[in-house]
């Protein structure tokens, strides 16, 4: 008899343990206080919607691809579906671009050739810098030196050498090229990066960057190589 | 050694509950505390009933139970009437969880008193 009665204790204790313990942990967290004002709100409620709208046309451009692939017959099924590997390989930055842009030249800058300072490679933090600046702007294609700068590309020292891809970037002066949906794009990146501060920091590294006004076309040449498939595989035929 | 039987059981549940990291919404935060409240009252009534040696596991297993679903109920009730009815069990078992604890110690006093007692009269045999 005593020892049930232990048992039925042991039980109901367990029991009235985890609901304080449970009562302990939902009181314990206190709600965070909002303390945004009006405006951050707003800002963020308008960070929401352009995700939202970014969302939606994403969606239609897969709603019409499907529809291409539901519309076309069998024998068009390949060609829909080269389409699709050429529109990837575009923009994956494979193919050569052709478009209203701007070029920009880095220069040693005028008092570093008087005063004959050795000139130096551009380092890979300013070169990053310069990449993120341009990344305020969306739908742009990049090359720096000749090498086309893709989501995939990585800006590296290497052995003291600054890399783009891996290939490396020649000492000042070289040039970078920058493509735009439209030549107001353009005109838009060339104001912009004409007053922005990033200039203060090449000059700090005895660079110049010039930058040349918008033309209507310009041509960037793709990445040439290929892309490693590390986790998708062919079926084999007939399975 | 049977003694440490329930302490163990607290400690485990206490663990479990820290452990587990479960949180309940806000709005349940009521049910929950007046739950809380009512087991520790019937608790309490189990071990003064015990120690009066007039305990019943009929009535403290199903007294149990029913308290914590009674002061749900009541709560639940006081939310769609309008009327903080929680309080009404919140008083209720406030009031006799400090009786049954008062005349736990009182038992318990008595106890250690009488066992003194003995053992001073004990002591010069």
């Amino acid at each position: 008899m005593k020892k049930v009665i232990h048992w039925k204790f042991t039980l109901i204790l367990l029991i009235v343990g985890f609901m304080t313990a449970v009562q302990y942990n939902s009181m314990k967290s206190p709600e965070q206080r909002d303390t945004r004002d009006i405006w951050t709100i707003r800002q963020e409620l308008s960070n929401e919607k352009q995700f939202h709208s970014e969302l939606l046309s994403e969606i239609r451009e897969l709603d019409n691809t499907i529809k291409t692939y539901k519309s076309l017959s069998d024998e068009n099924t390949g060609k829909a579906l080269m389409e699709t590997v050429d529109k990837l390989h575009r923009q994956a930055g494979m193919t050569d671009v052709e478009g209203p842009g701007i070029i920009i030249e880095v220069r040693p800058s005028a008092e570093s050739i008087a005063l004959g300072a050795p000139i130096t490679d551009i380092s890979p933090d300013l070169l990053t810098r310069f990449v993120n600046e341009v990344n305020r702007y969306k739908g742009f294609t990049l090359e720096i030196d000749g090498k086309r700068f893709t989501t995939l590309s990585s800006i590296r020292d290497i052995n003291g050498i600054t890399t783009v891809n891996g290939l490396n970037v020649s000492k000042p002066p070289f040039s970078m090229k920058i493509i735009s949906s439209s030549l107001k794009e353009s005109e838009k990146m060339y104001n912009y990066l004409a007053a922005s501060p990033i200039h203060d920091d090449f000059y700090l590294d005895n660079l110049l960057l010039d930058i040349r006004k918008p033309e209507a076309s310009i041509e960037i040449r793709g990445f040439p190589e290929r892309f490693d498939n590390q986790f998708l595989e062919e079926m084999p035929k007939g399975e | 050694m049977t003694m440490w039987l329930p302490l163990l059981g607290l400690m485990l549940g206490i663990s479990l509950g820290l452990l587990s990291d479960i949180q309940i919404p806000q709005i349940y935060n009521n049910y929950l505390s007046i739950a809380v409240l009512a087991a520790l009252d019937t608790l309490f009534g189990g071990i003064r009933a015990y120690l009066q040696q007039v305990y019943d596991d009929k009535v403290f297993v199903s007294g149990f139970f029913f308290n914590i679903v009674l002061a749900a109920v009541l709560a639940f009730l006081g939310v769609h009437l309008g009327v903080d009815l929680y309080l009404a069990a919140v008083f209720a078992f406030g009031v006799r969880l400090f009786q049954n604890i008062a005349v736990i110690r009182r038992i318990l006093l008595t106890k250690w008193t009488e066992r003194s007692k003995h053992s001073n009269t004990n002591a010069p045999e």
